[in-house]
């Protein structure tokens, strides 16, 4: 019973962190969802008005555009991650020369900003200005400009975020490479397992809790992207992701009501979405336990 | 003979002595005035533009060194700042003690009772009122920052005009004169009608890709993930034309023309389609361009002419460390459509924005004393002419006479002197208590018109009708 109780007042500290500064203002914008609130409406204060706003983003085609957008984005972008992540992790699980540089120069860009990541893409690929579309035109003769083309705009954000975010995956795939035991693997290889077979029988189970983890992460982290998105290209053509729709919304617009339902549908989604992935990956069905 | 030499020198002495007594008692009426107040630190934010950047940089550190009061002052983007201004002024966190009021945000502020009556307050604090500031002072500009009864709510700090730019060098030379004459068959001059406007473009792009180089025939502020495209259509091409108030009917409270809107008539659809078209002769940047971007373009010699915001002219035409076209630039009037000017005269429209900003006080700011010292030393007479100067500012009616900006005027082909005889023919922003709201709205159908996805009548009929709704849930709906 005494341990029971110094337990709690140990975690009350950090519950109630968790209750101030992440539920209150959780229940605050799903309050502030059921209501038509913009300061600078012809009416003051917040108007109860239900379910209209989770009405309303049903049919604006701006909201849906946008999580098309961001499903794609997160599609290709974690995708791409996982799989480079991976065989970056595999090769460093080897001994190469100069493999100490390598993971070092590796690991930098996860240590930059996103906003100054976005900056450093933007005066990269900035038409006009920047060395991509210059040496893209000069040698391929392709027009390349993230403001006319939406396609562009939407690929060099994936690209940016591969190139932000990959190492994160690598350095957790390498954490659950490492930690494998060899015995399963030369086991298998004794008993005649080809490469692939090891790596879907062997490598992949054990896999499985750091992948879903990593996943997981990577795909909250992609439904949110803003800054470096915002840095890029303004939120313009390919890149009005949710995250910058719901600024646009928020902030510009100023439609707090409006802004705050389709934070919680956002939300809602994302946390369907993990648990879908949870399920797809970890193979758990209804019933089972662990 | 000797007498009158002594009378003078007598005379001039007694100037001198005066004029440092009035120097000296002026600067202790400041020390005085603010010692109750020295240490405090006020905290402003404005978006980055070259006055505000004079600001940060020289005014501060004066105030600072003549008061004792710092002055931290934010100069960030024009998001930025407008986010960070509302949020602290609805939150009423008190963070800011002076904001950036745009020209066209202020309706949206003062329906909201944000901001402090500036006269009203510098005449309960009889202690804090400066001599030498003087609302009067002030040009016309600074009525937008007026409430019916004529008190300000905000001091100006920056007014300017978006004129049209073009390069002398290149209009001058003879030989492209005559490759210009030869190809379209009269002489090529900055342009006055739209049409030539359109021939220079295309003749300069040309020419550009003829000679190899970096050489387009226009600017154009058609970012695709910004605001700025939809500025430069509702606010410098749109009233070009004679569509006013952004097509937006007040007293219907509709964009439609069906309801006495005219955002998707005949007028704003021609505007649209004639600037979406001029894209082929823009840098390839034209696209991604904020207003910011289109003055660097034009300032590195990227395009022939544009248009550009006034605040901008003085650095392109004079600092040779930002730009690479200094003494050749060339500023007129920008083109507009038949009657257009004659209308501005009457009164019944006006051909382009005349932009600028004031600083004031939120409600919510906690050192109002401090910041209304600071405001009267922002907007006395004596800092005008070098910021001006360095801004292409204007706000008092007296620095036009001001030698310096004589001087600068000739370097700068006479924009405050159109700024001071033809600034009139232009307006500030239509008195929308909802303007960032309608402008949002609008916004990604002007993109979708740049990308090609929608034509300028599909884009602007669909804008018009997502007005209407938005108008009717704001409440100033029909």
């Amino acid at each position: 019973m005494r341990n029971s109780r110094t337990g709690w007042l140990l975690l009350s500290p950090t519950l109630i962190i968790l209750l101030i500064f992440g539920f209150a203002p959780f229940l605050y914008v799903l309050f502030v969802g059921f209501n038509q609130w913009n300061v600078f409406s012809a009416e003051d204060g917040l108007i109860f008005n239900g379910l209209d706003n989770f009405r309303r983003l049903v049919f604006d085609a701006d909201f849906l555009h946008s999580v098309g957008l961001t499903a794609r984005f997160a599609i290709f972008a974690i995708g791409s991650e996982v799989v480079l992540g991976f065989v970056l992790a595999q090769m460093l699980t080897r001994n190469f020369p100069g493999k100490s540089l390598f993971r070092i120069i590796h690991t930098l860009p996860l240590m930059v900003a996103p906003i100054a990541v976005g900056a450093i893409w933007r005066l990269l690929v900035i038409p006009g200005f920047g060395p991509v579309p210059f040496f893209l035109d000069r040698w391929f003769d392709l027009q390349y400009q993230i403001g006319t083309y939406p396609d562009q705009a939407l690929w060099t954000s994936v690209i940016m975020d591969v190139w932000h975010w990959t190492p994160f995956v690598t350095l957790t795939m390498l954490a659950g490479l490492t930690a494998i035991p060899k015995e399963p693997v030369e086991q298998a290889k004794v008993d005649g397992a080809s490469r692939f077979q090891v790596f879907w029988y062997v490598t992949l189970p054990f896999l499985r809790p750091v992948l879903l983890t990593t996943v997981f992460i990577r795909i909250m982290d992609a439904i949110r992207t803003v800054d470096e998105v915002w840095m890029l290209a303004g939120g313009g053509p390919g890149t009005r992701f949710t995250g910058i729709y719901i600024w646009r919304v928020v902030f510009p617009r100023t439609d707090y009501g409006y802004g705050s339902s389709i934070s919680i549908i956002t939300l809602y989604l994302t946390i369907v979405l993990c648990w879908l992935l949870f399920i797809a990956i970890s193979g758990r069905r209804k019933g089972e336990t662990e | 003979m000797k007498k009158i030499f002594t009378l003078v020198l007598l005379l001039a002495f007694a100037l001198l002595a005066n004029m440092s007594l009035v120097t000296a008692d002026h600067h202790g009426w400041w020390v005085e005035a603010a010692a109750p107040y020295a240490g405090t630190t006020i905290r402003g934010v404005s978006e980055s533009t070259p006055p505000s950047n004079y600001v940060a940089d020289v005014l501060a550190a004066q105030f600072t060194e003549l008061t004792g009061i710092n002055v931290e002052f934010e100069t960030t983007s024009w998001d930025q700042m407008y986010s960070k201004a509302i949020n602290d002024m609805e939150a009423n966190t008190g963070i800011y003690d002076f904001v950036y009021i745009e020209q066209d945000i202020i309706y949206s502020y003062l329906a909201q009772d944000y901001l402090v009556n500036l006269t009203q307050f510098a005449g309960d604090n009889p202690d804090l009122a400066y001599a030498s500031y003087d609302e009067s002072a002030f040009t016309s500009f600074a009525d937008y920052f007026k409430n019916a009864d004529g008190d300000l709510f905000g001091v100006p700090m920056e007014a300017f005009v978006k004129v049209y730019l073009y390069r002398k060098d290149l209009f001058e030379d003879a030989d492209i004169m005559a490759a210009f004459e030869a190809d379209y068959g009269y002489a090529l001059a900055p342009a006055e009608t739209f049409e030539q406007y359109r021939d220079n473009a295309e003749f300069f792009t040309a020419y550009g890709e003829s000679m190899d180089m970096d050489l387009w025939g226009t600017t154009v502020q058609g970012s695709t993930g910004h605001p700025a495209s939809t500025y430069e259509f509702l606010e410098s091409i749109g009233p070009s034309f004679g569509l006013y108030n952004w097509g937006i009917n007040l007293e219907t409270g509709s964009a439609q023309s069906a309801n006495g809107g005219a955002l998707d008539g005949d007028t704003a659809v021609a505007a649209l389609d004639y600037w979406v078209g001029l894209l082929p002769f823009a840098p390839p940047e034209a696209t991604s361009s904020t207003w910011d971007e289109v003055a660097s373009s034009f300032a590195a010699g990227r395009a022939a002419q544009g248009w550009v915001y006034g605040e901008n002219a003085a650095w392109i035409a004079t600092d040779d460390s930002r730009s690479a076209i200094t003494g050749n630039v060339g500023v007129r009037l920008p083109v507009t459509a038949e009657g257009v000017i004659e209308a501005a005269e009457m009164g019944d429209g006006y051909i382009g924005y005349y932009d600028g900003g004031a600083f004031g006080i939120p409600h919510s700011s906690r050192n109002k004393e401090a910041t209304l010292l600071w405001l009267q030393f922002i907007g006395q007479p004596s800092v005008q002419a070098e910021w001006a100067a360095a801004g292409a500012r204007i706000t008092h009616t007296a620095t036009f006479d001001d030698p310096l900006i004589a001087e600068q005027d000739t370097k700068v082909d006479g924009y405050y002197t159109l700024l001071e005889e033809q600034g009139p023919l232009f307006a500030g922003a239509p008195p929308f208590p909802f303007h960032a709201q309608v402008r949002e709205i609008i916004d990604p159908f002007i993109h979708r018109v740049i990308l090609g996805e929608l034509t300028a009548a599909e884009g602007l009929s669909q804008a018009a009708m997502a007005v209407d709704e938005e108008l009717d849930r704001l409440g100033y709906g029909m």
